[in-house]
């Protein structure tokens, strides 16, 4: 039977339209074979247009829809969706892509961009001309969770998981959870000691029956795909090792962050020695004093008294040579939030801040203005000059130009330079690689979208928390944390879940299991059987993405990707090389 | 005389229908809770949907607000009350809240209206549109704005003349003057606060010229000029109706500074005055655009990248604070500022102003709760009773909160908030 196809063109309400002549497209394809309507619409993904869409596909009993907009990422969902509540079979909906390859690609040249967007609607044309109707795949998916890292946003994900009623594996590498927050005394704004949230967590984390916490345990293997990983963690006992199996249903990963460690000789670092990072002078403030005669707290380093602290911030982050291009964030407010514990501990001691303009955004500005306020000298060097640091008879000389005062030079001799660092990410890429994870410009994970999906990866499944995706402070952590347990728990809560049909099988009559697919699947979804007395490649519905990797490969052209079928290509190239 | 209330029973109330609010509903419909929104306003979205593109992606915001909107409004979990008041929520015990609402009138019949249009092109009323921040008019029958949700036309029966005009046009005849206000008692089990933030109202500071100058516009006012579904398809100033071509930002204008009652950082300022410099830049290539700041605070992932590529298309950042603008005769604009770099008092002319306004908070919430306390911090924002482990708790057990209800945050950071409610909120059902 012939298809009846409705075709609906958007104008973006200006991103599309501006550069490509929406009513021209129309008018080009509306005589298409199989076309019954044809619109042009201000936001195709508008409330009020997908009301229309329903309407239509159900007067004129439409067989499939095409919709040429913004890419498919933005709002795949939302036309299968229409699709379906107008009873329309989702996989009979084909998209065309005319922003993002069109309009924003040829900005400089109207005509042709609109020539392009109407070969882009015919090809779609003809796909929907041959798409067929699909169901999902149903699986299982086991309520457990896998949290990989017990730091703040581990621990924290782990009791909202397990409070949600999740089975939870709290995995943490070292021989003890919380990760940066016992090195945090005092913790802006309101100096909260960071020993006493890491053991309220471990009492919340040992009264979950529902956690299992394994620790000096590394996840060495994955495999299986959303509701149904199998994780493999080996674990370092006085004994040796052994290797525990388990199946979750969504794995989060909460592996942090590391302190940026300059290099040999970065402002004096490691050459001189009255340098230090910041994560060390956070422990020389806990450790380093000694009360004088009359009760006065004196602060000591190298057994020489500390009296003047000069502070570089922005070392490792915004680097103008180096690659760590990003804002660390949580350094601005840490550093002052340092300087202010010494000065209060030790209160014969100047500080000095060389910064490149201070960050401490939204609230976190009061500690910068109480640092003003009681006397804290703040000095700005320019973006490509930074300061210069040399040793002078045992103490830290360091000259910078100062833009706050018409960029004269200025001078500060030292008892001790603190280097404010950054977050770099973690050192150990073993478990990213493991799981596929995809990273950002600045090598932390990558989220889908920082507004539409900020904690879920493009691995289904797999969500990200804390600062493996990139730097955050405490409280920043914990909302991310929680926002990633409540999308895992998502994954698992249910029961079940719906994977999406469009993958590749295989030919058993031509197949002549040469490996060459399962050399090449990235997701390890191929596996050879026996077919008839004969080896043949299978592929695993349920771990197969449908990337097509394995399609070009196929010696004897045995492979065919649903939704994507030789024909269905075929049809579309035809209409572009006409 | 006393009408009797609506009894309605709901898994959740999410008290304000922005972004911040949506997301957290959807997280809770999402696990098969069902949720109530109920938002004061005639459209869900809050801020955002307002907005022209989104930093540092330069994502369309209509373009991820509307589906993240579609999809809270059409969710068979979700019940949303638009044009609605919470007056009262009282906590009975725990899991045990009932919170007394009022739908205000809309006289226009939801369910019928087609949002054609006609009675708006009939209503003889013009009067400033609030959702276009004041820029251009509109009716008093009227549809908010082009991608409200839901798109139905309202009366605005404070400037309605009940002239009739639009009644008689009205195909499917929904428009209905005799409409009442609709009170509710609702049963929830818990509660999300996500009343979001007000913007800092320029004109209660005299240097800044606001009203007297007629080229200086808020920040505010300047997305609605740059967004998909702007009212004049370029940038116009107001005076004359020219094309500006030498633009400037005053950054931190309402915070940071004591004398403006808000001595914090509104820490989204700096990120979309950069993302509109780099906007008009497109838009006006030939534009000189100018912003004078404190300091750039380009803190989140992928700003300080996104700042920099700003300074590198040409936008010029000059680090001095603004003391005073005045207005000359032909409508251009003086700047008198302290510039940092050479220490001396300044004058710059410019021919467009944008001020850009920061957060202040909304007190709203606090005076809802009636037989507990919702108690608020120093600075009026919602108080976080255990700020650095459980940042969404407040100081009513099983009353959560989101987005920039707790400070001023950036859209990643409320979507994150939110979530975060939403999984404490479910932890609280749950035990």
């Amino acid at each position: 039977m012939k298809k009846k196809l409705g075709v609906y063109i958007c104008a973006c309400g200006g991103n599309i339209s501006d550069y490509v002549d929406i009513e021209k497209v129309r008018e080009a394809v509306k005589d298409e074979d199989c076309l019954v309507l044809a619109k042009t619409t201000m936001f195709a993904c508008g409330d009020t247009n997908q009301k229309d869409m329903e309407q239509d596909i159900k007067e004129n009993d439409l067989s499939g829809i095409v919709v040429a907009s913004c890419s498919p990422k933005l709002h795949l969902t939302t036309f299968r969706g229409v699709s379906e509540r107008a009873g329309l079979n989702k996989y009979n909906y084909v998209h065309a892509n005319i922003r993002e390859q069109g309009s924003w690609a040829h900005s400089d040249n109207k005509v042709g961009a609109t020539e392009k967007a109407i070969n882009l609607v015919k090809a779609a044309i003809a796909k929907a001309r041959l798409a067929e109707s699909l169901e999902p795949i149903i699986i299982e998916s086991k309520r457990s969770v896998a949290v990989i890292g017990a730091g703040v946003a581990g621990m924290k994900a782990a009791i909202s998981l397990a409070r949600m009623k999740d089975e939870v594996y709290l995995i943490e590498r070292e021989g003890k959870v919380g990760g940066h927050l016992s090195a945090l005394e005092k913790i802006s704004p309101e100096g909260t000691d960071g020993r006493e949230l890491l053991a309220r967590l471990e009492k919340e984390i040992a009264a979950e029956p529902n956690i299992t916490l394994l620790t000096n345990a590394e996840v060495t293997g994955t495999s299986g795909n959303i509701g149904d990983f199998k994780v493999d963690v080996t674990i370092k006992g006085s004994q040796g090792e052994m290797v525990k199996q388990f199946v979750a249903g969504s794995i989060l990963v909460a592996t942090g962050f590391n302190s940026y460690t300059p290099a040999e000789g970065e402002f004096g670092y490691s050459n001189i020695k009255s340098v230090i990072t910041l994560p060390e002078f956070k422990a020389l403030i806990s450790e380093g004093g000694k009360a004088d005669a009359d009760g006065t707290m004196r602060l000591y380093y190298n057994n020489r008294e500390v009296q003047s602290i000069a502070y570089i911030y922005c070392v490792g982050s915004r680097q103008v040579k180096g690659e760590n291009k990003y804002c660390s964030r949580y350094c601005c407010t840490a550093a002052i939030q340092s300087s202010l514990d010494v000065r209060e501990k030790f209160p014969n001691v100047d500080n000095f801040h060389f910064t490149r303009g201070v960050r401490t955004y939204g609230k976190q500005e009061l500690i910068y203005k109480e640092s003003n306020d009681k006397g804290d000298v703040y000095i700005q060097f320019p973006d490509k000059k930074p300061p210069v640091v040399s040793e002078e008879n045992g103490k830290v000389l360091v000259k910078a130009i100062d833009i706050l005062s018409e960029k004269s030079e200025s001078e500060v001799v030292a008892d001790l330079l603190v280097l404010v660092t950054g977050m770099v990410p973690d050192s150990d890429t073993a478990l990213g690689n493991l799981l596929k994870l995809p990273k950002g410009r600045d090598k932390f994970f990558n989220e889908i979208h920082p507004k539409l999906r900020p904690v879920e990866t493009v691995i289904d499944g797999i969500t990200i928390a804390g600062t493996c995706q990139g730097p955050k402070n405490v409280a920043e952590s914990v909302n991310s944390a929680l926002s990633a347990a409540a999308k895992s728990h998502s994954f698992v809560s249910l029961g079940e879940l719906e994977l999406e049909p469009i993958v590749a099988y295989v030919d058993n009559d031509t197949c002549n299991w040469c490996t060459a697919c399962s050399d090449v699947c990235p997701f390890s979804a191929v596996s050879m059987i026996d077919h008839n007395g004969k080896a043949v490649a299978q592929i695993n519905k349920s771990t197969c993405k449908g990337c097509g990797m394995c399609l070009p490969v196929c010696p004897s052209d045995s492979i065919e990707l649903i939704s994507f079928t030789n024909k269905e290509m075929e049809s579309m190239i035809d209409v572009l090389a006409q | 005389m006393q009408t009797e209330r609506i009894k309605l029973t709901y898994d959740a109330l999410v008290i304000g229908g922005g972004i911040a609010g949506g997301e957290a509903a959807l997280n809770l419909a999402n696990n098969g809770y069902k949720v109530l929104v109920v938002e004061k306003s005639l459209s869900v979205g809050g801020k955002m949907i307002m907005l022209s593109k989104v930093f540092p992606t330069l994502d369309c915001s209509a373009c991820i607000t509307t589906p993240k909107v579609s999809e809270i409004s059409r969710h068979p979990n979700i019940k949303i009350f638009t044009e609605s008041d919470i007056e009262s929520i009282e906590k009975l015990g725990e899991h045990n809240f009932v919170a007394k609402v009022t739908r205000r009138p809309r006289y226009v019949v939801e369910e019928d209206c087609t949002a054609c249009q006609l009675c708006e092109e009939a209503c003889p009323v013009i009067v400033k549109d609030q959702f276009q921040y004041g820029l251009v008019g509109r009716k008093a029958a009227y549809i908010p704005f082009s991608i409200c949700s839901p798109k139905v036309a309202a009366i605005d029966i404070d400037n309605c003349t009940l002239c009739g005009a639009c009644e008689k046009v009205c195909p499917p005849g929904c428009i209905d003057f005799t409409m009442k206000a609709k009170q509710y008692e609702i049963s929830v089990k818990t509660a999300i606060v996500a009343t979001g933030f007000e913007l800092f109202d320029p004109s209660t500071v005299k240097r800044y010229s606001y009203q007297e100058g007629k080229n200086v516009i808020t920040s505010m006012q300047m997305e609605r000029l740059l967004a998909p579904t702007r009212p004049f398809h370029t940038i116009l100033r107001p005076s004359d109706g020219k094309v500006p071509d030498k633009i400037a930002y005053v950054l931190c204008a309402g915070s940071r500074d004591d004398s403006m009652g808000n001595p914090i950082c509104s820490q989204i300022c700096c990120m979309y005055s950069i993302k509109q410099a780099q906007l008009l830049m497109g838009a006006l290539p030939m534009a000189d655009i100018t912003i004078y700041y404190i300091d750039i605070r380009a803190f989140g992932k992928g700003y300080d990248e996104f700042y920099e590529q700003a300074v590198s298309m040409g936008v010029r950042l000059v680090k001095g604070k603004i003391g005073k603008i005045s207005e000359k005769e032909n409508g251009n604009l003086v700047l008198r500022y302290e510039d940092v770099s050479t220490g001396k008092l300044k004058e710059a002319e410019h021919d467009f102003v944008v001020l850009s306004v920061g957060a202040k908070p909304n007190e709203e919430p606090q005076s809802l709760f009636k037989t507990q306390k919702l108690e608020l911090d120093n600075l009026k924002y919602v108080k976080q009773s255990d700020p650095l482990l459980s940042p969404a708790k407040t100081t009513i057990e099983g009353v959560f909160v989101a987005g920039a209800a707790t400070g001023p945050k950036d859209i990643p950071d409320s979507i994150l908030s939110a979530g975060c409610a939403s999984t404490e909120a479910i932890s609280y059902l749950n035990s």
